[in-house]
């Protein structure tokens, strides 16, 4: 047998050999062991889930019509909000991150667009999601944000309006109702003009 | 009717992909080489179809067919010929047309020049290759129909999109389209897109072919990576275009004066290209050294997996980007091809596992087999690396309901140590010899280059002392090149000495007797230069922001900008445009006059930031319109980054393309492969 192996120069012949040779106790041939392919076939269908569950929840966009989902923020300097207490009055909730380059793109917008709303019943609230406090603070210094700002605590208030990233900001109502979402910066004149829209509103 | 002609040639090209697939695999089973004749015919064919496709829907855009929905979506009038004609992959139905065609010039080529030389792997490489073509052709066919029209049914509140008109529908034109995104209105938009898909659709080839060697028991003998060495390269630097042009897009044009900023969707191309990049270098010990095997195929699987898990994520927005991409009902299609495809493959290899058998064993720790053991190692490392943290929002939303992104700060910290363990590998290794390496030749190899930049990075952290940290970085990046440099001039001297050669022939012939070597070497200079690029961005940008009135400055790094005023105008297609003109000064000198400035797109409602900036190439100023004045132009708020050795980046980029060159060049002589081996197997230079 092992002659014949060795004058043999064809590749396939030898596999067919050696697949007859096999149970007469030639060396045994390495496998990978059962344990391992069934941990990467474990891996890879449970990587498949994950995408399925992602699918499904793609399908499902940031809250954009009834009510808006009632928050209370701890601002990072110790002011409070609580956003049911906000009825009559327009609510910019603007989701952010100080590692998030975009945010930055907006932050100078939304600080002069408060400045300018802030005596007309206007009520802007940052709230910082996945972030730590460090780098958050050094932002709102940064840009001199004067709004209430604070973080997102076990991200619960992101999960509520269901956000997809950061920049997100959701335009309330004066009743309280969500009037649209913006996903992505925020770029001049698009919020004053979303402000005025909603300062505007009328209810009989 | 044109649509109709190219709405018939994709489905008649789909059904060729699909009789292709079956009859090259039946063929291929029962050895009856007539199918896969038949086969073959059929897919060179669907090149030519989808080109027709192709050129008709290129053709509807350019003349503006409104009734045609993809056309009225992401054409309008406002748009230059030149944007009309790139619009073919401004949109997902096009985009998906685009790519199957890409993916089938890629397979009729290598059906006419591999026909002959690897006949045992053809069945299965058509079948391969033409399943995910079928696959893609039908997503166009049945999903996402370029050629769809706009139908107007009575009653109804919106327009339908469909290509028989439903009951009682009349068509409907409008008068104007949308247009493409404001943000794919670019000169990027010629390159970007193209080279991506070009990579990410070449890597089937490579991947065909190792199905095809799994298939056919073949997969020991290293025909498939023999085959396909060329081919990879293709993937690979197109691939590497498209990550370098994307992030110069961005540059030019997200506005937040940056390239890289780790997104999922940047991720996602960076993945595949990190495998591949081990794969390109892990299939050198298959030929050489007959080691490594397992490794290559679970590498080339694991690229292509990659390519199509990247496409997927971002196609379906299933994972949170700044990219804002459409949602698409391509979704659960393309994660049930997913599944098969992943499954399928890992199933095969599994099967085959036994077959592949290293002929050599590592010796030593110092050998070349060890360094490459190594490089696909941290390689591997960082692809997991940066997988984790993208895939982790999900992971996490799945176990405790809530999302949690990791921002940059995680990629840095994680893959930041893993590239300069891979870059000090890089400068090492090639000095290796195979099976062993003596410690005092690769010390006469590289004590020059070290000692060269040692005193280099000591200079320089002299120079800057406030950074502290950018000196390892530095001494690292200037060993890497120093050592390459060195080796370059160590060949360019041997050959002056033996051959008395001038220096530039000497370099010449270094290049063309030992291109895969040298060409090698430029992309490793290459990629030094784009390192320098990240080094720069690491430690040494600054930035600064501020409202500014007419003749007030601001200032940051020895620069000062002087706002001298705003003006108000309109663009040609539908923009208005707000453009800042500001003087840039360093010290008392004025070097140039900016004008970033903000695009508003009316019927979009969307702005886009074009920056100004003056770039030399030590450093980058960029400076950003961020806002003005409510009443009047008397005031503007100006962001400014001064990015120093970014430009290195587009230099090396480039310096890579010309290395791949280089390398991809065909050998002088058909060299047998016995021939070759004992060849390369001679000690490296030098010692």
């Amino acid at each position: 047998m092992n002659l014949l192996r060795i004058s043999l120069r064809n590749n396939f012949m030898i596999e067919q050999l050696e697949s007859i040779a096999q149970p007469i106790g030639t060396p045994k041939v390495r496998r990978l062991g059962q344990d391992g392919q069934v941990i990467a076939f474990a891996l890879v269908i449970l990587l498949l889930g994950l995408l399925a569950f992602g699918l499904v929840k793609a399908n499902t966009g940031p809250r954009e019509k009834g009510m808006a989902p009632d928050f209370t923020i701890t601002g990072f300097d110790g002011r409070t909000a609580k956003l049911s207490e906000l009825h009559g009055q327009v609510v910019i909730v603007n989701f952010w991150a100080s590692w998030c380059p975009p945010c930055r793109d907006e932050a100078a917008y939304l600080e002069q667009t408060w400045r300018k709303y802030q005596d007309q019943g206007v009520v802007f609230i940052g709230v910082d999601w996945v972030d730590t406090n460090k780098e958050a603070l050094a932002y709102i210094k940064e840009f001199d944000i004067t709004y209430i700002n604070g973080p997102d605590t076990g991200t619960r208030i992101a999960d509520a309006y269901r956000i997809k990233g950061v920049p997100e900001t959701f335009f309330v109502a004066k009743n309280g109702e969500l009037r649209g979402v913006k996903i992505g910066p925020l770029q001049s004149p698009e919020l004053d003009e979303k402000i005025e829209e909603l300062l505007q509103e009328v209810y009989p | 009717m044109l649509a109709d002609i190219g709405l018939f040639a994709v489905v008649i090209a789909f059904l060729l992909a699909v009789y292709a697939t079956f009859a090259s695999f039946y063929g291929g089973r029962k050895e009856c080489p007539a199918w896969v004749e038949s086969a073959r015919n059929a897919a060179i064919l669907v090149f030519p179809l989808l080109t027709i496709s192709v050129v008709i829907l290129v053709y509807l855009l350019y003349t503006l067919d409104f009734s045609i929905a993809y056309v009225a979506d992401v054409s309008s009038q406002a748009m230059s010929p030149f944007l009309r004609v790139t619009a073919l992959w401004g949109g997902q139905q096009g985009s998906v047309l685009f790519w199957a065609w890409m993916m089938s010039g890629f397979v009729m080529v290598v059906l006419l020049r591999n026909w002959q030389r690897n006949r045992e792997l053809m069945p299965y490489v058509i079948a391969v290759s033409m399943l995910t073509t079928a696959f893609f052709i039908g997503l166009v066919v049945f999903i996402t129909n370029p050629f769809a029209r706009l139908w107007l049914v009575p009653g109804a509140q919106e327009l339908t999109i469909a290509i028989f008109p439903p009951a009682s529908a009349m068509p409907y034109v409008p008068k104007d389209g949308g247009g493409l995104n404001p943000l794919l209105r670019h000169f990027g938009m010629i390159g970007h897109p193209p080279t991506t898909y070009l990579g990410f659709t070449g890597f089937v080839i490579p991947f065909a072919f190792a199905i095809a060697a799994l298939i056919t028991r073949k997969v020991n003998d290293d025909e498939w990576i023999r085959a396909t060495r060329r081919w990879t390269l293709v993937a690979w630097i197109f691939l590497t275009i498209g990550l370098v042009l994307g992030g110069r897009w961005a540059y030019d044009v997200l506005g937040w004066g940056g390239f890289w900023g780790w997104d999922p969707v940047e991720n996602a191309m960076l993945m595949p290209w990190l495998t591949g990049t081990a794969f390109l270098h892990s299939v050198m010990m298959a030929e050489k050294r007959g080691m490594l095997k397992k490794w290559n195929i679970v590498l080339i699987i694991l690229t292509y997996s990659l390519s199509l898990f990247g496409t997927f994520i971002t196609r379906t927005g299933i994972i949170g980007s700044v990219h804002a991409f459409a949602k698409s009902a391509m979704g659960p299609v393309f994660f049930l091809f997913i599944g098969i495809t992943f499954l399928g493959s890992m199933s095969l290899l599994f099967s085959r596992w036994h077959l592949l058998k290293s002929e050599h064993e590592v010796e030593s720790f110092a050998s070349r087999e060890a360094a490459f053991l190594l490089q696909n190692m941290l390689f591997l490392a960082i692809t997991f690396a940066v997988f984790w943290g993208t895939v982790f929002p999900m992971i996490s939303e799945l176990i405790n309901g809530t999302k949690i992104t990791v921002g940059p700060p995680y990629f840095k910290m994680v893959t930041g140590p893993l590239f300069g363990a891979l870059v000090l590998l890089m400068s090492l290794a090639p000095f290796f010899a195979w099976r062993k390496q003596g410690v005092r030749s690769l010390m006469r190899a590289l004590l020059v280059p070290l000692i060269g930049s040692i005193i280099i990075s000591i200079i320089w952290g002299y120079l800057h002392r406030m950074h502290p940290n950018s000196i390892f970085a530095l001494w690292l990046a200037s060993f890497v090149t120093m050592a390459i440099l060195y080796e370059f001039w160590r060949g360019i001297r041997a050959r002056m000495a033996t051959r008395s050669e001038n220096p530039l022939l000497a370099l010449v012939n270094l290049l063309r007797r030992n291109h895969r070597r040298y060409g090698g070497y430029i992309i490793h200079l290459g990629v030094m230069m784009v390192a320098l690029g990240f080094i720069g961005e690491a430690y040494f940008k600054q930035e600064t922001q501020g409202t500014v009135g007419v003749g007030e400055s601001l200032a940051v790094g020895g620069y000062t900008l002087r706002f001298d005023g705003l003006r108000d105008y309109s663009g040609s297609d539908g923009r208005e445009i707000i453009e800042a003109s500001t003087s840039l000064f360093k010290g008392d000198q004025l070097i140039r006059v900016l004008q970033p400035r903000r695009d508003y797109f009316i019927v979009q409602e969307q702005p886009s930031t074009i920056p100004g900036v003056y770039s030399t190439p030590g450093k980058d100023v960029y400076v950003l319109l961020v806002g003005w004045g409510e009443n009047g132009i008397n005031n503007a708020t100006f962001k400014i980054y001064v990015n120093p050795l970014i430009n290195w980046v587009w230099i090396g980029a480039l310096f890579m393309v010309f290395g791949t060159l280089i390398a991809a060049l065909p050998s002088g002589r058909q060299e047998g492969s016995y021939a070759l081996k004992a060849v390369e197997l001679q000690p490296v230079p030098g010692d």
